[in-house]
């Protein structure tokens, strides 16, 4: 081997290397498939408008999952899209809920943050008086509207009760004619998710299922009005090319929510016996019969940690929630017999989303099936996500809605189910990027 | 000399590359060749490499050098249209090495300081994978004075202890959100001094080719009471350490190296590493607090790893020395094991390099290495990164010797 071969190989080293200067991924360019993203829509309550803490405010808009979805949409021919921000001089909105401390034994502290957007209120004849929000006019893509039920998009006077949809629309309540299906069908767009149903069965529940006029929406009803929606929504809107795709999704099992998980008969057991250690039981009102002991079957709700009442006498000198004669209110209790209601129309209302999807080739986000895979605790990209309240990075103070982190997984969900669908290859959100509960 | 030992002692960390954290850049002249030297007497270096041959050093010397090493690893999420990289960060690897002695004796003397385990993994402090790393600053210095025998005019033998110290800085972010909306961070900074050692044996054969096999112990870097700073919620503060402890297995290495003397200018080495890193099982921390986070211990399971390496060099005049040399390296990282700290899996190197003897006394060594660490699309057991990483090494270097 003499030198010449040598000091040429080196030269060629030297080429190789510096032709190479980064590392290079290979990277598949992003497609739309066979969808058309120019103008997407999302339609649905709370949980589509970016609903958290308790409360609509800008940092939620922001962060709403449809937000996500549509600026990854814009990498494959997706459009603008518009959402109804609050004005960033009343950024809190609504109000909402903060975490302010921990007390002595390790509760959480929660404050309330005063709403910026409400600037009155208006009675509706037959139904009573409603606030009134800060008006917001201007493009909209992201429609949704904290507190709709499926039952109410028909309905000609909702747009005068839900302040949160009133305030999309041009007229001030009482004076709003246009039901919600036709509102977001009035213009043409290309793409669309739906959400909802949600509300049908969860108002019904987070009351502790005493409200008789939350009942659940019946079931045959539900069937009628998801095929009417998803019947409606394909067509692509007034004035449009007359055909769209979407996506919709089912509902998550409430039941597994930190609303309904956090205040547990045993906790509330241990703290009782740490002054009365005789006390073996906590006794409820149920639904129906008289009052009992709590069993692990019945669920405890959020609010009766806040409102701060176990063990405070009544006017007799009777303990709440430790004897017969004050048990815990139904308000505060899902009994075994109610939940079952809960489950019940849960997975009737599932089994109609799933066959209406396949119905009309939409693309199906099984967010039942997300949460549950979630319920007791996933390591995404290193952090531990779950339910758990506070501490799990997925649920907001509410213990219903979702934190920036937990919208952002939903995202990526639809964006996984829209791509396979439509054999699209929408790039997902990093979730990393996007914050848990705030502590102090 | 002292000053320059000294100098060496205090230098900056060093990047991993070579073998998840295991170095490989202990002489200019070996680098340049792909990194064999086990089985020749080439210089001072031989401390490090084989023990065994330093007692067939024809001269006694010192030397002095570094490798700059610029590293960039790439990362993208599985679905995601987004590639991150490391941040640019250039650390030199150093080395130095004495052979004392009178020539003509049987028995030598050495000295070597040098780097064997190391890594400075930068990643932007809010990428994707955050919550499992954001940096690495790892180094061990080793410090080995040796002795070296010729039992017989053609076989040497030769030891040395080997004193470690360790530094580790290590940072990322917790899944916890601050007021202000950012990710809480943790970072574990600690020291570690441990003691190993480095074997070997040397032969010439009838044949003229040299043989040359050599064992380097594992080092347990040990680090107590190491410091852990959370940055933390002021509401959660309370419950979090500020102490750790944890132990890193730095590997032992079995080497076997061939030296082949085609001509009375070329040299050809050719060697082969075994690397015992089966005992990295668990990276395991454990804190003076665990009330708000548990102990903890993720999963390795490192296999052994090796590498077979081959150089030449060629003199193209006396004076000017032509070296080149290639290897491939086989990863001790399995499959869904890899992580962003050492983003690993085997690998090819390319080298060349010069000599260039200044005077009688004086010379100076230049190496060139390239490195490209196959792209690798792994989930993560633990973490469940899911992505695909991809990391080349660009590491030039320079030595300066004195012989007498």
């Amino acid at each position: 081997m003499n030198s010449k071969f040598i000091f040429r190989s080196i030269l060629a080293v030297a080429v190789v290397t510096a032709a190479s200067c980064k590392p290079e991924l290979k990277t598949a360019t992003p497609s739309k498939g066979n969808a058309d993203f120019s103008r997407y829509i999302s339609v649905g309550n709370s949980l589509t408008s970016g609903f958290a803490d308790n409360g609509l405010y800008l940092e939620g808009q922001q962060n709403s999952y449809p937000l996500m979805i549509a600026t990854q949409m814009q990498t494959v021919g997706g459009g603008a899209f518009s959402t109804p921000f609050f004005n960033a001089n009343q950024s809190d909105g609504t109000g909402y809920k903060k975490l302010s401390g921990f007390t002595a034994t390790g509760d959480p502290v929660i404050t309330d943050v005063p709403a910026q957007a409400v600037i009155g209120s208006a009675t509706v004849p037959g139904f009573g008086t409603v606030p009134l929000f800060t008006k917001y006019t201007g493009d909209l893509n992201n429609y949704g509207v904290p507190g709709i039920r499926l039952n109410n998009i028909t309905l000609t006077y909702y747009g005068n009760l839900n302040p949160y949809f009133e305030r999309l629309l041009p007229n001030t309540s009482p004076a709003n004619t246009i039901p919600y299906l036709s509102f977001v069908t009035a213009k043409p767009y290309t793409f669309f998710s739906m959400w909802l149903g949600n509300n049908d069965v969860l108002g019904y529940a987070t009351g502790g299922a005493s409200v008789p006029a939350d009942f659940p929406t019946d079931k045959a009803l539900f069937a009628q009005l998801y095929n009417l929606a998803a019947g409606t929504m394909v067509k692509g809107g007034t004035g449009g090319a007359g055909t769209a795709k979407g996506v919709v999704a089912t509902i998550p099992d409430v039941l597994s929510t930190p609303y309904f998980t956090t205040v547990t008969l045993k906790a509330l057991l241990t703290a009782v016996q740490a002054s009365a250690p005789t006390v073996q039981a906590i006794f409820i009102q149920p639904g129906s019969g008289a009052p009992r002991p709590a069993t692990a079957d019945d669920y405890f709700l959020l609010p009766l940690k806040a409102a701060n009442v176990i063990g405070k006498p009544n006017a007799a000198g009777i303990p709440y929630g430790l004897h017969p004669l004050n048990p815990v209110e139904s308000k505060y209790v899902l009994d075994k017999a109610e939940a079952a209601v809960i489950v019940d129309y849960t997975n009737s209302y599932n089994a109609t989303i799933k066959s209406v999807a396949a119905a009309n080739g939409l693309a199906l986000m099984d967010a039942n099936a997300l949460f549950k895979s979630y319920a007791a605790g996933r390591v995404v990209n290193g952090a531990a996500v779950s339910a758990a309240y506070i501490t799990g990075n997925l649920f907001s103070l509410d213990g219903i809605h979702l934190t920036p982190l937990g919208y952002a997984i939903v995202a990526n969900e639809f964006i996984k189910s829209i791509n396979s669908q439509y054999g699209s290859s929408i790039p997902i959100v990093d979730v990393t990027k996007y914050r848990g509960v705030k502590f102090p | 000399m002292k000053k320059i030992l000294l100098s060496f002692l205090l230098a900056v960390p060093i990047l991993g590359y070579s073998q998840s954290y295991q170095v490989n850049l202990q002489g200019q002249k070996q680098t340049a060749m792909g990194g064999a030297g086990t089985g020749v007497a080439l210089d001072e270096a031989a401390v490090f490499f084989n023990p065994g041959a330093v007692s067939f050093l024809k001269k006694n010397g010192v030397q002095a050098g570094g490798s700059a090493i610029f590293l960039k690893a790439a990362f993208k999420e599985n679905g995601s249209n987004i590639t991150e990289y490391t941040k640019d960060k250039t650390v030199v690897d150093p080395s130095a090495y004495a052979v004392f002695g009178n020539p003509n004796n049987r028995l030598r003397f050495g000295l070597g300081v040098y780097v064997p385990f190391g890594g400075a993994v930068h990643w932007d402090p809010n990428w994707t994978g955050k919550y499992t790393v954001t940096s690495l600053d790892l180094q061990a210095i080793y410090v080995q004075p040796t002795l070296s025998y010729k039992i017989t005019d053609h076989i040497g033998i030769g030891a040395g202890l080997v004193y470690s110290r360790g530094k580790v800085d290590l940072k990322r972010a917790v899944p916890l959100t601050l007021n202000d909306g950012t990710s809480a961070t943790a970072q574990l900074k600690g020291h570690s001094n441990d003691f190993g050692w480095n074997a070997g044996i040397y032969v010439e054969t009838v044949s003229g080719v040299t043989i040359g096999v050599s064992h380097r112990s594992q080092v347990t870097a040990k680090v107590k009471d190491g410091d852990a700073i959370f940055r933390v919620p002021d509401a959660l503060k309370d419950g979090f350490p500020t102490s750790f402890s944890a132990n890193l297995p730095l590997p032992a290495t079995s080497s076997i190296g061939l030296g082949f003397y085609p001509s009375s200018k070329t040299i050809i080495a050719v060697d082969a590493n075994w690397v015992h890193w089966s005992t990295y099982k668990v990276l395991a921390f454990d804190y003076n607090n665990n009330s708000r986070i548990p102990n903890t211990s993720s999963p390795r399971n490192y296999h052994d790893g090796g590498a077979v390496r081959v150089g030449i060099q060629n003199m193209a005049t006396d004076r000017l020395a032509l070296r080149l040399g290639a290897a491939y390296a086989f990863t001790p990282v399995g499959k869904g094991y890899v992580t962003p700290e050492v983003p690993d899996a085997n690998r090819i190197l390319l080298s060349a390099g010069l000599g260039y003897k200044a005077s009688e006394r004086f010379s100076i060594d230049l190496s060139f290495l390239y490195e490209n660490i196959k792209s690798r699309n792994e989930t993560n057991f633990e973490t469940n990164l899911s992505g695909a990483f991809k990391t080349v090494a660009y590491i030039p270097g320079l030595a300066l010797s004195y012989k007498w």
